[in-house]
């Protein structure tokens, strides 16, 4: 899990589920940061080629932090900025990690 | 005044627009770059992924999450840039775009003022394609992917992330983390956990120990570089005083646990045994390499750059890439914030001397601009020459992924271990992209940012071939995620269907 | 050791051959270009495909045909001796009709090309299907798709894994297969061939082009038809989803793997390999239209690449009678043919008895149409 320090500066928070659940979150906070916070890295989400991975890089780049958001499977979760009533869901099952981004032929 | 309004007109769909000058990227670069702009009378139209200006160095400086003791002087200097960013911003100077990804990017042939055409995807999470004229690439750095066993498990994070986390939203982790790798950035986040009250439990230093031997050679770099090297001794002192234990000469790395991390194993130069330590996180950093996939996705040259030890895009002396575009910051090699700072208002200078070169007669002074230039490219020389220091010290283990053994995932994305690409070596594939062929290797949601390089440095050694000759994955978009919903609603020309 | 045969190419065409050669005892050597070569094979879309291949070539027709027959051997054998799953499946598939123009003209075609002796003798079916009927084998199709051509003898495979399951297989046999050797000319010698390279040279007794687009190159001085163009295609590919039990169709087909490929577009652009924005649309437009459900599936990437076309879209299978021992091949749909390629052709280039069991694939087919 992740803690926000003692220290932070006040900052408005807004409300967003996880997997049902509602959290009060800061809004600054990316939704995979939110999830981290509250949810931590185990269970993040469910790699197609078996096992759990969280966010590795948090800037876009690893695409480790796939995540549903309001419905739309496999958003980055680390690029997208939470919002009061947004609902974030796990992709921990089959079809979640089925919808993996692969392929069949490339130059 | 030049007529350097930007031209920027909606469709009646709204789905296209053009622009004069666009900057991609929102860091120090790109605000360097749209201000000095502005400062002209140009209104560039500026891209940004983020909610915010800063980029990743600046990032939540609009909103800062943690006091100035805890992140430091050098990201607070950053707090004038955005502030100065966001009030031409408001004054309608800057046309700013938060929240923007570019998915799609190409020179076009035959165009004289539209020469470049952009997909972007906004907030609004509606695709719009834009014509621009003159372009800026301001998109920065990423950290190298550090492939060892286990890297792919829950708990193990990059330390850039780490250092996000505090920024977005003062987090850190709940029990202390062992930091490992290499790098200023290393022990810059050990330093800023320490000031917020969470010393890491443990430093594992990988650096090769040819760093000093380097340095003391360069006299002059390292005078050049003193500022740097202070601040680092400082932030050492603070560690060590702290009493945060710091492993040097670490020679290989593993993270085990299921299903997240619960133990680092390690192995020291010249010892036979491993070391374990029980721990719920593990922070890496083995340095910051160029974010490929815009300035690739143009099909600028590359070059393989040794002590970077990166693929670095080949750029003229004034920063320019190909026509009408020139490409500032960590993106063009690493620098630092400060020099992609200078180097954004570099590349505004010559962009502006071109449009003064296009309309003579107008109000931007040519030789004042070239004055201008010719200072900060000095200043810029300068302090790049003592950054070429930093380099040599924290240069990564050179054969760390030759030495993985054969579980370590070299391609996260589509798991892709050490022996699997060791097999596809051994077939003698002609390069980079036969092997992503045959293997999945790249061919995952990251587009092989996070293996490219590996893989190409694997294939050299096996078929001892330099970098450049191996050369990389070709990038194919989208250069960012797009849905074919988003894509179809664009206009398009009837499709000539195959019949054979 | 010498020698036998020495293949120009190393993409799906010149690896088949190359593997049906060496399973026959042939000592071969395949020469290969750099990793940026323009390769077909590496940037189409898998189909096994038979369906409207043929048009006013009987022969090619019924040649798609019985390759398609010997793929789930071939796919078979080549997967035990190397490990690798072609992801080959062969469950039928149609050709889908966009608008009503194209039913009209596609089933006249397919009554020339199949409602004839040969198609009837060789047990071809198809059948123009449209509604619900249509919908059974396309679940989830768009209302605005009007109709489309099924046949039973059309599947897909993974083309990589051929490839790859092609060099794999090839270098057990001992084909010598030497990338970075692009040919810069030939030389017919006293005994066999000289390729020069630019990593020097390599001889061999007999000579195989399969070269793709390079035959306009190479070709014509050994005696050979040259007669290619570039046609160039591109595909997209959208993230992996569940399995829909959808038929493969030329514009659409989901891979083993989840992904859809989206393609089937013909565009003459000489050399010109880039994907462009505007067909990127138009051809995600297009995968909407045909399954409506698509239009929140993430676009994973896009590649083009060039067919290899023949003035007549049939492939060229000759031997020079200037120079015996040099042989000229040249085809797109090096997928759907790869089991014939792997097989019966190699065969046929075994015995040196090519223009003899192919007379009508000769290139001289084309002087003969302009005499």
């Amino acid at each position: 899990m992740l803690k926000r320090l003692e220290s932070a500066t006040p900052t408005p928070e807004v409300t967003i589920t996880i997997d049902g659940v509602p959290y009060q979150v800061p809004s600054t906070l990316s939704v995979a940061a939110a999830v981290l916070l509250h949810q931590g890295v185990a269970g993040y989400r469910r790699h197609g080629a078996g096992g759990h991975r969280a966010p590795l890089c948090m800037m876009g780049v690893c695409h480790d932090c796939l995540i549903t958001i309001d419905d739309a499977p496999n958003r980055q979760g680390c690029l997208v900025t939470v919002e009061q009533g947004m609902r974030v869901c796990r992709q921990l099952d089959d079809r979640g990690c089925e919808r993996e981004g692969r392929d069949d032929a490339d130059l | 005044m030049q007529t350097c309004e930007p031209r920027e007109t909606d469709r009646t769909d709204g789905s296209h627009g053009r622009a004069r000058v666009v900057v991609l990227g929102a860091g120090p670069a790109g605000m360097a770059a749209a201000l000095r702009l502005a400062e002209a009378g140009v209104r560039a139209l500026v891209l940004d992924q983020a909610r915010a200006p800063g980029g990743q160095i600046y990032r939540q400086l609009d909103q800062p999450q943690l006091d100035a003791a805890v992140t430091g002087k050098d990201y607070q200097r950053g707090r004038s840039l955005v502030d100065d960013f966001m009030s031409a911003a408001k004054r309608g100077e800057i046309d700013y775009r938060p929240g923007t990804r570019v998915w799609w990017i190409e020179a076009l042939d035959d165009a004289q003022n539209d020469a470049h055409r952009l997909g972007v995807r906004g907030h609004d999470g509606i695709s719009r394609e834009l014509t621009a004229g003159r372009l800026i690439l301001a998109t920065g750095a990423m950290e190298r992917g550090w492939p060892f066993p286990g890297w792919q498990l829950p708990g193990v994070m990059q330390a850039g992330a780490a250092q996000i986390l505090m920024k977005q939203g003062a987090l850190v982790t709940d029990t202390p983390p062992v930091l490992a790798g290499n790098g200023p950035l290393l022990y810059l986040l050990a330093w800023q956990y320490l000031n917020a009250g969470c010393p890491p439990r443990l430093i594992l230093d990988t650096t090769p120990n040819l760093g000093l031997a380097r340095t003391l050679r360069h006299p002059l770099r390292a005078w050049r570089a003193r500022g740097y090297l202070a601040k680092g001794a400082r932030m050492l002192a603070a560690l060590r005083r702290a009493g945060v234990p710091i492993v040097r000469g670490v020679q290989s790395l593993a993270a085990e646990g299921n299903p997240r991390l619960t133990e680092v194993r390690y192995r020291l130069r010249g010892e036979r045994d491993e070391h374990r330590l029980k721990t719920d996180w593990l922070l890496t950093h083995m340095g910051v390499v160029p974010e490929p996939q815009l300035p690739r996705g143009l099909g600028i040259e590359h070059r393989w750059h040794e002590t970077q030890q990166a693929f670095v895009p080949d750029r003229r002396d004034d920063l320019s890439v190909c026509p009408g575009v020139w490409l500032a910051g960590d993106g063009g090699g690493i620098g630092g914030a400060l020099n992609a700072e200078r180097e954004g208002r570099l590349a505004a200078l010559a962009l502006l001397a071109e449009l003064a070169a296009s309309a003579p007669g107008g109000t931007l002074d040519r030789p004042a601009l070239v004055r201008e230039s010719a200072a900060l490219r000095r200043r810029r020389r300068r302090d790049l020459s003592g950054r070429r220091l930093l380099e040599a010290l924290f240069t990564p283990p050179l054969d760390w992924v030759e030495r993985q053994p054969d579980e370590t995932l070299i391609c996260r994305c589509e798991a892709v271990s050490r022996a699997q690409l060791k097999v596809a070596l051994a077939a003698g594939p002609a390069g980079p992209n036969q092997l992503k062929a045959f293997t999945r290797c790249g061919m995952g949601p990251c587009q092989g940012r996070l293996c490219g390089t590996h893989v190409s440095r694997l294939m050299a050694s096996e078929q001892g071939r330099d970098m450049d000759e191996v050369g990389y994955y070709r990038i194919r978009p989208p250069l960012t995620s797009i849905t074919l919903g988003e894509l179809a609603q664009a206009p398009s020309d009837h499709l000539t269907t195959q019949s054979q | 050791m010498a020698h036998e045969v020495m293949i120009v190419g190393g993409g799906v065409v010149g690896m088949a051959v190359a593997y049906g050669l060496a399973r026959r005892g042939r000592r071969v050597c395949v020469l290969d270009e750099h990793d940026t070569a323009l390769k077909a094979s590496r940037g189409n879309a898998g189909l096994v495909w038979v369906q409207g291949k043929g048009a006013g070539m009987p022969a090619y027709a019924a040649m798609s045909l019985a390759s398609s027959r010997a793929w789930p051997g071939f796919a078979s054998e080549l997967g035990e001796r190397t490990g690798v799953d072609l992801e080959f499946e062969q469950p039928g598939g149609v050709d889908l009709c966009l608008d009503d123009d194209e039913v009209r003209s596609r089933c006249a075609e397919y009554q020339a090309l199949y409602d004839t002796p040969w198609a009837r003798e060789a047990g071809v079916r198809w059948e123009y299907l449209e509604g619900e009927r249509l919908e059974r084998l396309l679940p989830g199709l768009g209302g605005d798709v009007p109709g489309g051509i099924w046949t039973p003898h059309d599947g897909h495979c993974n083309p990589l894994f051929l490839l790859r399951a092609l060099y794999s297989a090839c270098l057990a046999l001992g084909v010598d297969v030497r990338a970075h050797h692009p040919v810069a000319s030939i030389d017919p010698g006293e005994a066999g061939f000289v390729a020069h390279t630019s990593r020097g040279v390599v001889h061999a007794e007999r000579l195989v082009l399969a070269c793709g687009l390079g035959a306009a190159r190479l070709a014509p001085p050994l005696g050979l038809c040259g007669r290619v163009t570039p046609v160039r295609g591109q595909v997209l590919v959208s993230e992996r989803l569940p399995a829909s039990g959808r038929l493969p169709t030329p514009q659409i087909r989901q891979t083993a793997s989840g992904g859809y490929l989206i393609g089937d577009v013909l565009e003459h652009v000489g050399h010109d390999t880039r994907v462009t924005l505007d067909t990127l649309h138009a051809l995600a437009r297009r995968a909407v239209t045909i399954y409506p459900d698509l239009a929140s599936a993430r676009l994973v990437r896009s590649w083009a690449a060039l067919r290899i076309m023949t003035p007549d879209g049939c492939p060229v299978y000759e031997a020079s009678r200037r120079y015996p021992g040099a042989y000229n091949l040249s085809c797109h749909s090096g997928i759907t043919l790869a089991a014939f390629h792997a097989d019966e052709l190699a065969a046929a280039l075994s015995d040196d008895r090519l223009t003899e069991r192919y007379p009508l694939f000769s290139g001289g087919r084309f002087d003969a149409q302009a005499a």
